[in-house]
């Protein structure tokens, strides 16, 4: 697997398909894995997308008393074994990001695993596949350098490069307005 | 004990060594210093003394593990609290009727795979059961007069039945009932595997398959023994009972180190009402910014404690952990880290200002001057004229 996931959450619209996506993938049982949340709702109905990072040495896997969170060997960081899993949530809340949810139901505990049928076959996870604002791509590494170096050239020509005094009063430096993703 | 670990190669050692010694002495009582040992069942009884130890083994690698060993060690502290008695004796019951028991869990994850596990487990813990207790000597029929036998556990006498009598056929049908018990559950697990695509997503060939191939090449061949015997006037008998117990011990060499290795850590589940979290759903810690409840004191305190021990910071520049936050303020955190809009100064759990002067939020608030790059000049002009503006618009 040599593509990346690529988020930009200025980019989110917050129509949510990414989450309907994520329902219908295999394994996924119906729920969805991944966020759409609100930056913060009083001031503002800017949203942004949220997915696992999939950490090379992930927090939920080493809080797991089970040892039940598994990597695969792209990487991929998959949902707690189901046999192994004994529901004590260590893994929510070990997770610096906040991203594995519970179901209190079945006792298991899921997580995003970049639809790991898909990936491993580098198509594009679901929830990449269905962003109508390419908020969550799914891109080559170079690509992804390209974007991020077009970003900070952006800013310059802006005239808006973030001091440590006043960044706050410049960012998000892309607050709806979209990258030029011709390159 | 410090001493006495120090005199074996690891503490893995020791431990095996004390199993592997207790299940001797275990023997020697119950077979009355090996006067009723049961010959025909050597090769098993080797097997599973090495079973034994690579249990031993790894359920200590298990139980070294930061995690496990935080929760295994909060547990046990928990479970001889005094104040504690009545909520531990309620989460064990609940741990073992419910879960173990019933495994009510699975069959909320669907009926078929509640059928397929409660046949498997159970027909493996009762065959295990009579397996072990058989080889072991643990408890053996005696011939107490021609009509008569008796059982005898740990060369203690216990119940007297008749040869023919119902009882009796039931124990001589116990390892049968349990192989049919398997054949069902690995059947029907058999099926899910091969046709069901959501399984396929994160299934292995060696963790998943491997185990109900080696399951169903036991209970095949022990029933295959019972066929031969019953029906063909034992037919092929020896070699189909070498087979078996070679497919046997394959079985219990694979057992620690594959998928059937969640059977002996599956208890911990106790762990969780007993140390955590008291009912379902309940949380008492509350979050750091939001206030909303999310979790309680203990077990924070303990992932913390395990992030610290394997060198995780996660620590912010108030001295909060990451794990203080909900799990949606974490992600929110996340992402103004990222777009670069975190609080600067005064509050940091204080509202967020999103406000760049540039997109602005309602219609009550003007964007600054500098969106509009306007010379200094020409503001004046416009100034001038905003006098003159009516003052709704």
């Amino acid at each position: 697997m040599n593509k990346i996931m690529y988020l930009e959450f200025e980019r989110c619209i917050g129509c949510r398909a990414c989450q309907a996506a994520c329902r219908e993938c295999g394994d996924h049982d119906a729920k969805e894995r991944n966020y759409v949340e609100y930056v913060d709702f009083t001031e503002s109905r800017q949203t942004f997308p949220m997915l696992c990072m999939q950490c090379k040495d992930p927090a939920c896997a080493r809080v797991c008393p089970a040892n039940a969170i598994q990597i695969t060997e792209e990487g991929v960081v998959l949902s707690a074994m189901e046999e192994k899993c004994i529901g004590c949530r260590n893994c929510t809340f070990g997770c610096p990001f906040g991203i594995p949810k519970f179901d209190f139901e079945k006792n298991k505990m899921y997580k995003c695993d970049m639809c790991y049928d898909r990936t491993r076959e580098d198509i594009a996870p679901m929830c990449a596949s269905v962003c109508p604002s390419d908020a969550i791509r799914f891109i080559d590494f170079d690509e992804m350098q390209q974007l991020r170096r077009r970003r900070t050239q952006m800013n310059l020509v802006e005239g808006k490069k973030p001091q440590e005094g006043n960044k706050w009063d410049y960012v998000p430096e892309f607050f709806g307005v979209y990258t030029d993703s011709q390159s | 004990m410090f001493k006495l670990e120090k005199s074996f190669y690891s503490k893995t050692s020791m431990y095996s060594f004390f199993t592997i010694l207790i299940l001797f002495l275990s023997m020697w009582v119950s077979t009355a210093q090996f006067l009723h040992i049961d010959m025909a069942l050597l090769g098993y009884m080797i097997g599973s003394a090495v079973f034994a130890i690579g249990l031993v083994i790894r359920m200590s690698f298990w139980l070294f593990r930061t995690a496990t060993n935080k929760i295994a060690t909060r547990s046990v502290k928990n479970m001889f609290a005094k104040e504690r008695l009545k909520r531990n004796a309620k989460s064990l019951g609940i741990t073992l009727i419910d879960n173990i028991l019933l495994q009510k869990f699975i069959f909320k994850r669907g009926l078929y795979r509640g059928i397929q596990h409660i046949m498997i487990s159970w027909g493996c813990i009762i065959s295990f059961a009579f397996t072990f207790g058989l080889t072991f000597g643990w408890f053996r029929f005696d011939l107490v007069d021609p009509e008569t036998y008796q059982m005898v556990a740990f060369n203690i006498p216990l119940i007297s039945m008749a040869a023919n009598g119902w009882i009796a056929e039931i124990f001589y049908n116990m390892l049968n009932i349990g192989a049919v018990m398997v054949l069902i559950g690995v059947s029907m697990a058999m099926y899910r595997r091969f046709k069901d695509y959501d399984v396929k997503v994160t299934q292995r060939f060696e963790f998943d398959l491997l185990p109900l191939y080696i399951l169903l090449a036991v209970t095949v061949t022990g029933l295959a023994l019972t066929v031969s015997y019953k029906f063909l006037d034992g037919w092929m008998h020896p070699y189909i009972s070498l087979i078996h117990q070679i497919t046997v011990i394959i079985m219990l060499m694979y057992f620690p180190f594959g998928k059937l290795f969640h059977v002996p850590i599956r208890p911990l589940a106790t762990a969780v009402p007993m140390s955590y979290q008291e009912t379902l759903m309940v949380d008492t810690k509350t979050c750091k910014s939001c206030a909303q409840p999310y979790s309680n004191d203990d077990q924070i305190a303990d992932v913390q404690a395990i992030l610290k021990a394997q060198s995780f910071d996660l620590q912010l520049a108030d001295g909060t952990y990451l794990s203080d936050y909900c799990p949606s303020c974490r992600r929110r955190m996340r992402a103004l880290k990222q777009m670069n809009m975190e609080a600067p100064q005064g509050n940091p759990y204080g509202p967020v200002n999103t406000n760049n002067g540039i997109h602005i939020s309602g219609f009550g608030k003007k964007r600054s001057d500098e969106y509009f790059g306007i010379d200094e000049d020409i503001k004046k002009d416009l100034k001038e004229e905003k006098d003159h503006e009516p003052i709704s618009r």
